[in-house]
């Protein structure tokens, strides 16, 4: 699977190259994808947020935040630098056309890339995302066009988390938010979680889709 | 010809039905993109089954639906 590891970006223009890619990807005109990347600080909404969820619009103010319409799904979210994400571009049509199961693959990833930093990462069915100790760590938003993924996941390793305050993020009330650095006590290096992150995904994916068998 | 929500998730009790891409009267084409769905954590854009005219909404925006359910009518 071709790896787009994009280092810092700006949302917009990642959102840019994925609906670039997905066209593309839809047409068959390139294979599966896995874009990997840090944003500079934004809100993003998804499609059923509601303004309400902002909570302290005169923090964003003061810190530059722009918050960012978006067509994936989900609430509301916040990104930064040291929060990893990343944005798988795959078509489910070639493995199997259920959503809830692609994002029940998502979250495998990020316990399994947790577990491997020490991090006690879980997943509930009932409840979407990636936790630890009762605060969310991880968070899913995705898009499907044609059976073809985009957006995804972001979770937190090294980034101040301290923006969510101003958020109900993924549109819940008091909600606690984790990130891998305040876990741990100390930050981990990026590049190290980026390396596993893509590792893990090839092998969840292989593991759950039995080797990209037509379902 | 009754045009209905394909399976798209073994948990869709949660499904929205957000936007209509096209209106009633409207050609549509095969394939082509007329309504976007909201799941929990997901939105899905529904393509059309067939060539043909919209003729009749049957699911309004922001309804909920389930898979199988009719959504509109192409003639």
């Amino acid at each position: 699977m071709k790896i787009y590891d994009l280092g810092m970006t700006e949302y917009e223009d990642v959102l840019k190259l994925q609906s670039e890619l997905l066209v593309k990807r839809i047409k068959g005109e390139i294979q599966d994808l896995l874009i990997v990347t840090e944003h500079k600080p934004v809100i993003t909404h998804g499609r059923i947020a509601e303004e309400s969820s902002i909570i302290d619009k005169s923090f964003l103010k003061k810190n530059g935040i722009s918050v960012v319409s978006t067509g994936r799904g989900g609430k509301i979210t916040y990104h930064a630098p040291g929060q990893l994400v990343i944005y798988p571009i795959i078509d489910l049509k070639l493995k199997k056309r259920d959503i809830s199961f692609y994002i029940d693959v998502l979250e495998k990833v990020a316990v399994s890339v947790l577990n491997r930093i020490e991090v006690p990462a879980e997943r509930f069915f009932e409840k979407r995302g990636i936790w630890v100790e009762n605060r969310k760590i991880g968070f899913i938003g995705i898009a499907v066009k044609k059976w073809v993924t985009y957006h995804g996941m972001a979770v937190n390793v090294n980034n101040d988390i301290t923006p969510f305050g101003c958020i109900d993020p993924c549109g819940e009330k008091n909600i606690k938010v984790m990130s891998v650095k305040d876990y741990l006590g100390h930050e981990v290096e990026i590049s190290k979680v980026k390396d596993i992150f893509v590792e893990e995904f090839a092998k969840v994916m292989k593991e759950e889709y039995c080797s990209g068998v037509t379902v | 010809m009754e045009f209905r929500l394909p399976e798209i998730s073994q948990d869709s009790e949660n499904t929205i039905l957000t936007l209509w891409h096209v209106t009633e009267g409207e050609k549509v084409a095969e394939g082509e993109d007329i309504a976007e769905v909201v799941t929990d954590k997901a939105t899905f854009d529904v393509p059309a089954p067939r060539d043909g005219i919209l003729t009749k909404i049957i699911k309004r925006e922001g309804e909920k639906i389930v898979s199988g359910e009719v959504l509109g009518i192409i003639e």
